[in-house]
């Protein structure tokens, strides 16, 4: 730890700081542009400059590039300080168009909050306008590159060259005709490149996908967690007005740092289509109410062994808990299982996990047998009167054999977020929540509890989250046990049950996640990508 | 003046000069054996003893620079010679690589043997082909007779020297804008700390001196620190190559101790200004706060004379200019390179330099007003100090100073104030 003062207060952080974390870390706003937490100091934006003093008197300089030393003395706000900070500023919107009511960035644009913070408000460039050219140039599957909005600041360089490792991107040309470009014949491709708009600080890099659908500031946001992989990276879901927009990368320094891959980045509009809405009995729609009467009519007159129960990995920790419960306490629970059709995707030793389902660990926690062979094969022979299946398929595009099994039962009981052929299949269909609409937990690839929350109510009230249907089924078969008035509160009981999950409580996770002493099923994220060099100790940085 | 021994030109019109049979025949190599009784930190410490600068622009003492070099790190050692010759009104180096290579390959030898380094590189200016030709010939030479190479002359002692071509830009004379060039990079200066003499080139210690600073070094190991400080004034020792370009009777580049007085300079070698009477003189190449008449009365060729007149001595190559000369003029021309030749990595320099140049365009199209003039210093102070290299401040500076000291030529160009043009809003 080094002790230093910035403008006379006196702070204690841990060695290696940079002078503008341990500023901004500790309440004390400093401006900057180039300077990112996990990618290394380029410091050529010049606006995080601060005097520090010296033999020689105060000495100016960039705060990104000076590791704090114990007993250093540093000011942020000496008329200097202010001047070089003011200037640069002035520098950097020179020749930056005034395109703010087009531009996507707008509300989310470091130049533009900081030209509000710190800004000269008097405009002096009396001399032609330099335009660096290139309105909206098509630069990869997902990226559009503004040229003229650019301020050179290099994150997106650094991010290519640092993380990917794919170096798509350079600086062409020099002086006041510097631009970004990428290389002849090379296109930003790469399973990362959605990340280059999120550290790109002004709207000279924009998401296609994304792209006049929303002004910012209506966006409201939501902490959730990535349900491309098992890896399950930190998000926050960006909607309005129940309509889900962006997901964004959240800061987790122990797990995706602030990236996510496109794939991840990019489902969010998977997850809104071809929704399963409404309760269908039969050949005809219904409502949760009248489907839960005739579900436990049936259910009512069956032994304990004639019905079987598929979950899944890709519901939460609360649903399998209450289904496993529900089984326990009404049925044989050996007759559930998750068994899961999914192939294998890609994997890299980024970020990105060949196992596509977000909480297989959780079946791991509370013991639900992710095989189900023999589950099927009951099925199959036609032991089985009924079958609840939650978000799953467990035969996946093999339609004949799924036929085959289901014509052996007497009804087929789904439920599930989206239409499918197996929900065709079914019976009864029950319309339940996507994790965008749920409160729930998931446990990751590397152990990690993490939580999600809810960002958007679905139109119907029918459609409700998995576990408290089952808890509604199981009152309605006069099982005792299910009082449950949402998903904390079922998970607060899990906790009280489950062994590594004893002292939590759903609101006391951590935002970032809770790793849990239960046998990784993957390696650490960022094998390979160098150390963040920036990253100390006590120092909190904003997100990007 | 008093007499003295030409060290750096005194092979120059000599035939074969630059051949090692010409060379060793005028004492080439004889440093050699003084060199390898030494140990290497003697020879930090006689150069450090001569007082030897820097001779690239920055004056920074030699030997001190050398001594800055960690010998514990476990990695090579390189040393970078800068040949990027490219401050305007400057024109030396090219001279001295033509003519007298194995000078500069004595130098780097007695240099690398103080550093402890066994591999040098020459980054050489890219337009500068027939020095290149004749630098590659003389390492051929040299590794012939066993001057380069392995075990030089007996002495235990391994060095290899390879010619860099560079690809021209003025930025790449900067030393650490030149090792990314020379790392195969585009030429943009590399933010400090680290300094390069402890992770330069390659991630290992480089020292990066001018080939002059270098040219020096034998006869200073030959002759010994004292006889070097013995010639010319006692801040600024020994003999550098002078130079003198723009409104003269004779341009050109002598020799000579530290310390002649730069009117003795104009007149007695360039014969005297030309077309009329002196108005202005850049002392050492375009960065350098420019002088006018009065200020080079008593001004002399040395670097505390140049720092006592608030301006440097750079280069040493003047350029003098007469009483006819616009120095608007000038001053776009200035901002026009500077603003060209920015790397555009900073943005105080990139949006600065350009910005500095759009306003001269301004002033000299007569569309400006004297605010405009204001702006300009405003905008000099806005970059100075406030970037990764000074190339921001060698246009700072000679803005300042010609806004300062020539400020009736500005004046002429602008319109009165009460007619000022409103500001623009795009």
């Amino acid at each position: 730890m080094a002790k230093i003062t910035i403008n006379g207060k006196a702070l204690e952080v841990a060695d290696g700081t940079n002078v503008l974390d341990a500023a901004i870390s500790n309440g004390i706003p400093l401006e900057h542009f180039c300077y990112h937490t996990y990618l290394p100091v380029a410091g050529n934006c010049r606006t995080c400059m601060v005097e520090i003093e010296g033999p020689k008197g105060p000495m100016l300089t960039i705060g990104c590039n000076t590791k704090v030393a114990e007993g250093m003395v540093i000011h942020t706000e000496t008329p200097k300080a202010k001047q070089a900070q003011k200037s640069a500023l002035e520098m950097l919107l020179l020749d930056h168009p005034l395109d703010c009511p087009v531009c996507d960035k707008a509300g989310e644009c470091k130049l533009q909050n900081q030209y509000m913070e710190y800004g000269l408000y008097d405009f002096r460039r009396d001399v032609p306008r330099y335009f660096k050219g290139g309105k909206a140039e098509d630069i990869g599957e997902h990226i559009m590159l503004d040229q003229e909005r650019c301020v050179l600041c290099t994150r997106c360089i650094r991010f290519v060259d640092e993380v990917p490792k794919t170096s798509e991107l350079g600086i062409v040309n020099r002086g006041h005709e510097s631009k970004i470009s990428i290389f002849p014949g090379v296109r930003l491709d790469n399973p990362y490149s959605g990340n280059v708009t999120d550290v790109c600080p002004v709207g000279a890099l924009t998401l296609k996908e994304f792209r006049f659908k929303q002004r910012v500031w209506f966006l409201k946001k939501t902490e959730s967690v990535c349900h491309g992989c098992a890896r399950g990276c930190n998000i926050t879901v960006e909607h309005n007005k129940g309509r889900v927009y962006r997901y964004m990368p959240r800061e987790n320094a122990e797990l995706n740092k602030t990236w996510i891959c496109d794939e991840g980045r990019f489902s969010f509009d998977h997850y809104q289509e071809n929704r399963q809405t409404e309760v269908r009995l039969g050949h005809s729609t219904s409502n949760l109410n009248e489907g839960i009467a005739q579900l436990s009519h049936i259910l009512e007159g069956l032994s304990k062994d004639e019905v079987a129960g598929i979950a899944s990995p890709f519901a939460a920790l609360e649903d399998l808990y209450v289904m496993k419960k529900f089984f326990e306490k009404r049925f044989n629970p050996k007759n559930l299982a998750a068994p899961f059709w999914g192939k294998k995707g890609e994997e890299d030793n980024i970020l990105k996990l060949a196992d596509k389902t977000p909480n297989g660990q959780g079946l791991t926690l509370l013991g639900i047998d992710p095989d189900g062979t023999d589950l099927l094969a009951r099925i199959e022979k036609g032991d089985i009167k009924v079958v609840l299946m939650m978000h799953n398929n467990p035969f996946g595009q093999d339609e004949a054999r799924a036929n085959q099994v289901y014509d052996k039962v007497k009804a087929l009981i789904v439920l599930t977020v989206h239409k499918s052929k197996v929900a065709e299949k079914g019976s009864m269909v029950f319309p339940v929540r996507s994790f965008t609409e749920k409160n729930g937990t998931f446990v990751n690839a590397t152990s990690r509890l993490q939580r999600v929350r809810q960002a958007i109510e679905p139109e119907s009230g029918d459609v409700i989250e998995a576990s408290l249907w089952f808890a509604k089924l199981a009152k309605a078969l006069k099982v005792e046990g299910f009082d449950y008035s949402d998903t904390p509160s079922v998970f607060n009981a899990m906790a009280k049950e489950v062994e590594l999950l004893k002292g939590l409580t759903f609101h006391s996770i951590p935002s970032t996640g809770k790793v849990l002493d239960l046998k990784p099923v993957a390696a650490e994220p960022f094998q390979g990508v160098k150390a963040q060099p920036n990253v100390s100790g006590k120092a909190k940085v904003e997100k990007v | 003046m008093a007499e003295f021994e030409p060290q750096l030109t005194k092979r120059f019109g000599v035939k074969d000069g630059h051949k090692l049979k010409g060379f060793l025949e005028t004492g080439g190599y004889a440093s050699l054996k003084n060199l390898f009784a030494k140990k290497p930190p003697e020879v930090i410490e006689e150069v450090k003893a001569s007082g030897l600068k820097g001779r690239g622009g920055a004056g920074f003492p030699a030997g001190m620079k050398w001594s800055f070099v960690p010998q514990n790190t476990g990695k090579p050692i390189y040393l970078a010679v800068n040949a990027d010759e490219g401050e305007p009104g400057t024109f030396t180096d090219r001279y001295m690589m033509f003519h007298d290579p194995h000078l500069l390959l004595e130098g780097i030898i007695c240099a690398c043997y103080a550093i402890n380094s066994h591999t040098a590189y020459i980054y050489v200016r890219g337009e500068f082909f027939e020095q290149i030709e004749r630098l590659n010939a003389a390492i051929e030479e040299a590794k012939k007779a066993n001057y380069l190479g392995k075990n030089i002359q007996g002495s235990g002692f391994d060095l290899e020297i390879y010619v860099h071509r560079g690809a021209g830009a003025y930025i790449c004379g900067e030393e650490t804008g030149l090792l990314e060039s020379l790392e195969g990079k585009p030429g943009k200066p590399r933010i400090k700390p680290p300094f390069p003499a402890v992770v330069g080139l390659f991630g290992c210690p480089t020292i990066i001196n001018n080939v002059k600073t270098l040219c020096s070094v034998p006869w200073i190991i030959a002759n010994g620190a004292a006889a070097y400080m013995a010639i010319g004034t006692k801040e600024s020792t020994g003999t550098h190559v002078f130079g003198l370009s723009g409104h003269v009777n004779q341009t050109g580049f002598w020799e000579m101790p530290f310390g002649l007085p730069m009117m003795d300079f104009i007149n007695n070698y360039g014969k005297g200004v030309k077309g009329g009477k002196l108005k202005a003189v850049i002392p050492g190449g375009s960065s350098c706060p420019v002088l006018t008449a009065e200020e080079c009365q008593d001004l002399t060729l040395s670097y505390e004379s140049m720092r006592d007149h608030k301006t440097m001595f750079g280069t040493g190559c003047a350029i003098i200019m007469n009483e006819h000369v616009d120095m608007v003029k000038v001053l776009k021309n200035l901002t026009h390179f500077y603003s060209h030749e920015s790397c555009g990595q900073c943005t105080p320099c990139r949006e600065g330099t350009a910005w500095e140049d759009r306003i001269m365009k301004k002033i000299l199209d007569g569309e400006a007003t004297t605010k405009e003039l204001e702006l300009m210093l405003e905008i000099a102070d806005n970059m100075e100090g406030k970037t990764i290299c000074v190339l921001s401040a060698a246009l700072a500076m000679p803005v300042r100073s010609f806004l300062k000291k020539f400020r009736g030529d500005f004046e002429k160009y602008c319109k009165a104030a009460s007619v000022a043009v409103p500001e623009a809003v795009s």
